[in-house]
């Protein structure tokens, strides 16, 4: 087995065997039921829409996504740094790529794993309404690039930062930012600095491709210009987390 | 006398709409295929034609939408954002006798009576055109369905939880 997928294993391991991870998982999943359980027990919000209720759904898995990403990414570079894991990690007989490789592959692993617990959760609130399939696909095909993006920033986060507590901040604060459509929705747009906003942040786009998806019927195949931005996303960061990687092991 | 004043009366009454009377109508019609009783959910069709009944052509033609809501207290326009990504349609001229054919669909978001119609404007006319209201109610639909959501949202945290306490006995057995 390679070094890539052995360093990938050994983290998906760390996520779905250790109780630290286990936790994360279960945390995420009772924040996924507070929302379902809003749903059913406020009457107003159970008369919404079914397309619009798999769209906040699938808006709310991008964002819890995107934070399990980045704090896995965090915890990939910073974390092990902290612990004293990750001196050890660069003296083994494995390349530095072979190394950010594998780090990066446990991300997708976290991002995997957070999408199949999301999956019976987009069924329960919109198995009824239209394009739940399409809305499972979009969020899927537009949520990887932008979680996995997060977690790549995580990692050069905590490959530029001193401390984890800093990156963590950081990019919490950044993810904040991003994520503002989903509180905001629409009405970002109508202004030209929200517009502007919108057209470059990797989030609006995921966010906009689901609007278009799921809400008005439009085929995944015409987000050409979302799914661009979020490709434009998962590079730059992928880039930054390779920059930053390349710094520590200097 | 009196009759020649009193059409130069109507006339100046009238002559201002009838020198600028816009050249267009609008016919509105709900298509055939809608559901008789929409709900939430269900999606209607509005078929529009607008004519230009008018001697010469139309430029700069623009058609929209609009929606109202019509319920006691709760009177008031309806932003097309979720109902429709189909809000207008433009076209360069119209001329003379030629008609403009538009299917205006639309998904039902919320429950309530409503009143729906096609506006139309050129870029020379001084009249807004307006259709007729056709007017539709939409019921009510519970669409998410405790039966189905409170197995997931306490089923998948609770199996997260006997994982974890599964987990932490053996990772103390081993290293104990």
């Amino acid at each position: 087995m390679s070094a890539t997928n052995l360093i990938a294993r050994k983290e998906a391991g760390e996520l779905l065997l250790s109780p630290r991870g286990l936790a994360w998982l279960t945390a995420v999943a009772v924040a996924l039921s507070a929302f379902a359980l809003l749903l059913v027990s406020n009457t107003e919000l159970s008369l919404l829409d079914n397309a619009q209720v798999v769209y906040d759904m699938a808006g709310i898995v991008t964002g819890l996504g995107s934070l399990l990403g980045l704090v896995v990414g965090i915890d990939a570079v910073a974390g092990e740094r902290e612990r004293g894991c990750l001196v050890p990690l660069l003296l083994a007989p494995a390349s530095r790529s072979a190394i950010l490789l594998g780090k990066l592959g446990g991300v997708a692993i976290a991002w995997a794993v957070m999408y199949a617990l999301s999956l019976p959760y987009l069924w329960a609130v919109g198995s009824t309404g239209q394009n739940m399939a399409d809305g499972m696909l979009v969020c899927g095909l537009l949520g990887t690039p932008i979680v996995l993006g997060f977690g790549f920033f995580g990692m050069g986060l905590g490959c530029w930062t001193r401390s984890s507590r800093t990156a963590l901040l950081t990019g919490i604060v950044a993810l904040l930012v991003a994520a503002s459509p989903l509180l905001l929705g629409p009405g970002l747009r109508q202004s030209a600095v929200g517009a502007m906003f919108d057209a470059v942040n990797p989030f609006s786009a995921a966010v906009n491709a689901y609007d278009a998806v799921i809400i008005d019927s439009q085929t995944i195949t015409a987000q050409g210009a979302h799914i661009l931005v979020a490709a434009a996303w998962i590079v730059l960061t992928l880039v930054f987390a390779r920059s930053g990687f390349a710094k520590v092991t200097r | 006398m009196k009759l020649s004043a009193f059409v130069l009366a109507v006339g100046l009454l009238l002559g201002p709409h009838a020198l600028h009377a816009a050249p267009l109508s609008i016919e509105l019609q709900p298509a055939a295929a809608n559901p008789a009783a929409p709900q939430m959910g269900d999606n209607l069709t509005f078929h529009s034609v607008i004519h230009n009944d008018g001697a010469g052509p139309v430029d700069g033609l623009i058609a929209w939408i609009s929606l109202v809501q019509v319920d006691k207290g709760k009177e008031q326009p309806v932003d097309l954002e979720d109902w429709s990504a189909h809000k207008a349609v433009t076209a360069a001229a119209l001329l003379p006798g030629k008609a403009i054919e538009t299917d205006w669909p639309m998904r039902l978001i919320k429950a309530g009576h409503y009143r729906v119609a096609i506006s139309a404007a050129s870029r020379t006319g001084t009249h807004l055109t307006t259709s007729a209201f056709v007017d539709f109610t939409v019921r009510q639909k519970p669409v998410v369905e405790s039966r189905r959501v409170l197995p997931v949202a306490f089923g998948i945290p609770l199996l997260l939880c006997v994982a974890l306490l599964w987990r932490r006995p053996r990772r103390g057995t081993s290293s104990g």
